[in-house]
């Protein structure tokens, strides 16, 4: 979920709201836009914000904030109208970026006034695009120019990384492309994006100077913007037009927030080739129309709306209503609600400014059997018969390591269920047996009063090939005993008593498991079919667990006892 | 009549027949015991008013290690004198030292003393010593008090200055000088026997004996009628019994599960690996979605393929969605959707699968309740407030006409059934897979709001691609952070805590 850091007094400045530092006040206001507040750095006077909804970047801004929110302070109903002067710039697309990063919007912004404070707003904004509506550059990246250095058309081209060189941001020496990739941080970061292909994109203006290297990095000289700089260039490359559009539209709502005059640019897409358009004018500030049905809303909502309620309830969230009927209405988006996919989502919205509070809740008495799931009931009766023959149930976790499963066990490695990106090399698959999630909380126990007697009824998960998954799950049961006179006469007591009460009949044929002394192991075999091991734990075992007192243990797949019960 | 047990009654004849008084190291001996024990039996009889227990310092002698040889050889000065009486009364002081096996340097130790004790004279004109007139006839010349307190301290290790003669203890002291011995205070407690624990003493010599263990013979045979069973003190600390018991997590879930099936809900399982096509691409979550990166779901290493060919009905219908909307109503994601993303092979993020796999099976009435306790998965550093793996209970209603009332209804239900809350609150939320969505606040008396659940209404996104035509509310439950109220654990870790210990002392609910 984004985070974003706001300065708490523009924010009530915007807001036009005088919280007085409360930020459950706070907090009430933000939950109309589903977001809340994480933190308050009172020194620095800035809030931490996370929004719950990751499909709204208009919002990753105070002016954003407080342009959603002003509908239910009760201040100004429906859109905020902006608009773009006449284009002013010519952006030329060269048909070799297809199938590398095709697409580039581009808007400029006039007599802006830029503060320090500003700019890292700005650039707060840039990042949380980037990383989050732009799939950390994936799918769009943002550069930011001072358009006053630019001499018009611009060129957005793909070339060779071997004919280029320019001076990167952040640099004062002329680098080649692939020095980019390796030298620069922002290169390491994202040269992957641009290394699977031959070509990497670059952007020129009409004497040859470089803007920027997308989604790399600016240029030095035309990239760099300042509290000096006036007029600026935004612009924004990536691989889905619709995305490139909205990510350009919402950077240059925010300028023009903070007090810039934004205009057209046009774009010129190859003729002849795979664009289904050839000349685009960005950004976009157009609504969409989306038709809302009177009877649908009432259904998904459950209550009795008219049109004009319906309507009012909009305009209230920051929609606008062109048309009226009385089963429906025809509903304006603003561009910058780019999360608006499906007529639910302004039902939604219809929702929060009616009130989440404001509607009675209804629980229907449904004529529904409740079930639990076929095994539960005979789990539940074998840990019931556990606990009772003295064991301690314990609950591990099913993520562990091959050392526990195997290497501490003393048996020979199998094919598990690995992870590609453990976070911890402790956590890294899933086991395929009980004992050693048994052996390692014994181990945490040293110090804590013998016998210790403990047990599990928990899932393993096994490779299968004839599986959707290529997986299964089965429960199994495990149980320990360790204490100075612990025996194999005595787990094989216990195991002797549950499978006597649950059931189940069973033999035990001598077998040779590592994990086992040698000649104090048994398969415990159930229907003729061999379901588990019961024996006294190898010392070698212990003392790679660093235990200290005789051990002995039963593991029992639990699922195939089931069927030998009588 | 006085009950006491048999070391007690044991311990208090030993003080009378000593006298009335004995110290705890006399009756160590006299009876056997150890200390302990004696002390034991001291503080009750001493609770009975039958003895006094007093704290005395007492001087007491020791052997030094030459002590020690002398006590078992003889003094010096005894081997030099007889050695002069064997040579006749009268002998060269160095003849007599080398006859009575004296080494240099305690020739003239023993000298000094035979001359002191007055046994000889020592005539220094010729160098010999001359016995006594007094002792001239005698065969053997009498022991000294120095030496008869040596053998008796030798013989008890160690003697009590005080019980000596005044004699003794001169001789003592000289024994001291002659650092042959040591004298030391040395604190001691002394038992001295009442009135009553005199009168006690006498009666129990004849009472009935008593005995400790009640046996299958003493009852068989009827003997029990004749002996005394011994009174324990009850009050005295046992040894520690730890009861087998089930864990309070899962007992807690136990619950849990109870009460929904209660409710009506029947329950769904699945396995902790899922294909990514019912962890996201069913639950409209685009591929390239933020929530599918390495950084937030676990991907499996090997295989890293599942199967989805036996859905390939939904398939169709929700990469279209995907890219289009299909027949949804929908704008769709409008990127192109990928078969190999679809089967990548995940560890479960949530057990939101389960009701996506339940819709797409097709395999439910109208109307209908499901839920699931499923165990998931998310790449977190685990701390006090993040596991990489917990439970996560959630579920689905379907039913025609559900409306947003019904979720609001539905959470209202489980915040008083499943929390026990007294409020509840209710605040916009947002999941890709449900609009309108709704979160839980559940306030309780003592505990204050938490975040109890969260729910929505399933997008048609959801649903239509899934083959399903009627509302379907989604719901799921904080069921974590309610345990950890109810235990009064603020560390989440505790939930799969190895502490075996805390499991051992923890209360059963």
């Amino acid at each position: 979920m984004p985070t974003i850091d706001v300065d708490y007094l523009e924010l009530q400045r915007l807001l036009n709201v005088n919280l007085n530092g409360d930020m459950e006040k706070l907090d009430d206001i933000l939950a109309y836009v589903k977001a809340e507040v994480k933190g308050f750095d009172e020194k620095e006077g800035s809030a931490s914000i996370e929004m719950k909804d990751t499909n709204r970047p208009d919002l990753w801004s105070a002016e954003g904030l407080s342009r959603a929110l002003r509908g239910y302070l009760g201040q100004e109903k429906g859109i905020k109208a902006y608009s773009a002067g006449k284009s002013v710039l010519e952006v030329n697309v060269n048909a070799n970026l297809f199938g590398i990063r095709p697409y580039i919007c581009c808007a400029a912004v006039k007599d802006i006034h830029l503060s320090d404070g500003i700019i890292k707003g700005i650039m707060h904004l840039q990042d949380k695009l980037d990383q989050t509506h732009g799939r950390s550059r994936q799918k769009t990246s943002i550069g930011i120019y001072n358009l006053d250095l630019i001499k018009p058309p611009i060129e957005y081209t793909a070339v060779k990384p071997s004919d280029v060189r320019f001076v990167p941001l952040g640099f004062d020496e002329k680098m080649g492309l692939d020095e980019i990739l390796e030298k620069h941080p922002k290169g390491q970061e994202y040269g992957h994006i641009v290394k699977k292909n031959s070509l990497y994109p670059m952007l020129y203006d009409s004497e040859g100077k470089t803007l920027s290297f997308p989604p790399i990095i600016n240029s030095n000289d035309l990239g760099k913007i300042t509290e000096e700089s006036r007029n600026l260039l935004v612009e924004v490359t990536g691989t889905l037009h619709k995305t490139v559009l909205n990510t350009l539209n919402l950077v240059t709502l925010a300028l023009i927030d903070r007090g810039g005059k934004s205009y057209s640019t046009t774009i010129h897409y190859p003729k002849g080739s795979k664009y289904t358009e050839n000349t685009i004018v960005t950004p976009d500030f157009s609504n969409r129309r989306f038709e809302l049905n009177v009877k649908d809303t009432n259904r998904l909502l459950g209550l009795k709306l008219s049109a004009e309620q319906i309507s009012d309830a909009l305009m209230t969230a920051g929609l606008d209503v062109e048309k009226v009927a009385a089963d429906c209405l025809t509903v304006l988006v603003p561009c910058y609600r780019v999360d608006v996919m499906h007529q639910v989502d302004i039902i939604e919205d219809v929702a929060i400014a009616y009130g989440y509070n404001n509607i009675e809740p209804l629980w229907r008495e449904l004529p529904t059997t409740g079930k639990a799931k076929p095994d539960q009931r005979l789990i539940d009766v074998a840990r019931d018969l556990m606990v009772g023959l003295g064991y301690q149930e314990v609950l591990n976790t099913t993520l562990t390591n091959q050392d526990a499963l195997f290497q501490k066990m003393q048996v020979p490695p199998t094919k598990i269920v690995e992870l590609s990106n453990p976070k911890v090399i402790t956590m890294n698959c899933l086991r395929n047996w009980l004992l050693p999630s048994l052996m390692e909380f014994l181990s945490i126990n040293q110090s804590v009063e013998f016998p210790q007697k403990i047990f599990e009824l928990g899932k393993v998960t096994l490779l299968d090939e004839t599986k959707e998954t290529r997986t299964r799950d089965e429960d199994w049961l495990a149980a320990i005993t360790a204490h100075p006179n612990a025996s194999f006469s005595e787990i094989k007591s216990t195991l002797d008593s549950f499978m006597a009460n649950f059931g189940v009949e069973w033999q035990i044929k001598e077998t040779a498991h590592p994990s086992f002394i040698e000649g104090r192991v048994g398969k415990v075999i159930a229907g003729g079919v061999e379901v588990g091991v019961v024996g006294e734990v190898n010392p070698a075992v212990l003392e790679a667990w660093k235990l200290e007192n005789p051990t002995a243990a039963f593991e029992i797949n639990f699922c195939a006892i089931l069927s030998y019960k009588k | 009549m006085v009950e006491l047990r048999a070391q007690e009654q044991q311990i208090l004849s030993a003080i009378d027949t000593q006298g009335g008084k004995a110290s705890v190291d006399q009756l160590v001996e006299t009876c056997g015991f150890p200390d302990a024990a004696v002390m034991r039996a001291a503080l009750t009889l001493q609770e009975k008013n039958l003895l006094t227990i007093q704290a005395a310092t007492q001087n007491i002698i020791k052997l030094t290690a030459e002590g020690k040889i002398y006590a078992q050889n003889g003094l010096p000065e005894r081997k030099l004198i007889h050695a002069v009486a064997e040579m006749g009364g009268k002998a060269d002081l160095r003849e007599a030292a080398k006859k009575a096996g004296l080494e240099l340097q305690f020739v003239q130790i023993a000298q000094g003393w035979v001359i002191r004790k007055k046994w000889a004279i020592y005539a220094s004109q010729d160098n010999t010593l001359n016995i006594s007139e007094a002792f001239l006839h005698q065969v053997i010349i009498p022991e000294g008090c120095d030496e008869t307190l040596l053998k008796h301290v030798c013989s008890k290790e160690q003697v009590v200055l005080d019980d000596l003669s005044d004699v003794l203890k001169d001789a003592a002291e000289q024994l001291k000088k002659r650092k042959l011995a040591t004298i030391e205070p040395k604190t001691s407690r002394v038992l001295k026997i009442t009135e009553e624990g005199k009168k006690a003493a006498a009666e129990a010599t004849t009472a009935a004996p008593e005995v400790t263990k009640l046996t299958p013979e003493l009852i068989i045979t009827g003997k029990w009628r004749e002996i005394k069973l011994q009174k324990y003190n009850i009050e005295a600390p046992v040894a520690k019994t730890w009861s087998g018991k089930k864990h309070p997590y899962l007992s807690f879930l136990d619950e849990v599960r109870a009460k929904l099936v209660q409710l009506g809900f029947q329950e769904m399982t699945g396995t902790a690996v899922e294909t990514s096509f019912f962890n996201f691409d069913a639950l409209n979550v685009p591929q390239d979605h933020p929530a599918r990166e390495a950084s937030d779901i676990y991907y499996i290493k090997d295989p890293k393929y599942g199967d989805v060919g036996s859905h390939a009905t939904a398939l169709e219908q929700v990469k279209e969605t995907h890219q289009n909307g299909w027949k949804t109503g929908s704008t769709g994601w409008g990127y192109s959707y990928s078969l190999e993303a679809a089967q990548r092979l995940i560890l479960r993020g949530h057990g939101t699968c389960l009701s996506a796999r339940t819709l797409e099976a097709g395999k439910f009435e109208v109307p209908s309740r499901h839920f699931s306790i499923a165990r998931v998965y998310r790449p977190e550093i685990t701390d006090r407030t993040h596991l990489s793996e917990f439970n996560q209970v959630e579920g689905i209603i379907i039913d025609e006409n559900l409306t947003l009332k019904d979720l609001l209804g539905v959470l209202g239900k489980f915040a008083l059934e499943i929390a026990g809350a007294d409020k509840v609150r209710f605040k916009p939320d947002y999941f890709p897979f449900t609009e309108p969505s709704v979160e839980l606040s559940a306030y309780k008396e003592g505990y204050g709001w938490i975040e109890f659940g969260g729910s929505g209404i399933f997008r048609p996104e959801v649903t239509q691609p899934l083959g399903v035509k009627v509302p379907v509310i989604a719901w799921g439950l904080g069921v974590d952070r309610l345990f950890m109220m109810r235990s009064g654990i603020s560390d989440i870790r505790m939930i799969f805590s190895q502490d075996l210990d805390w499991l051992r002392k923890k209360q059963v609910t």
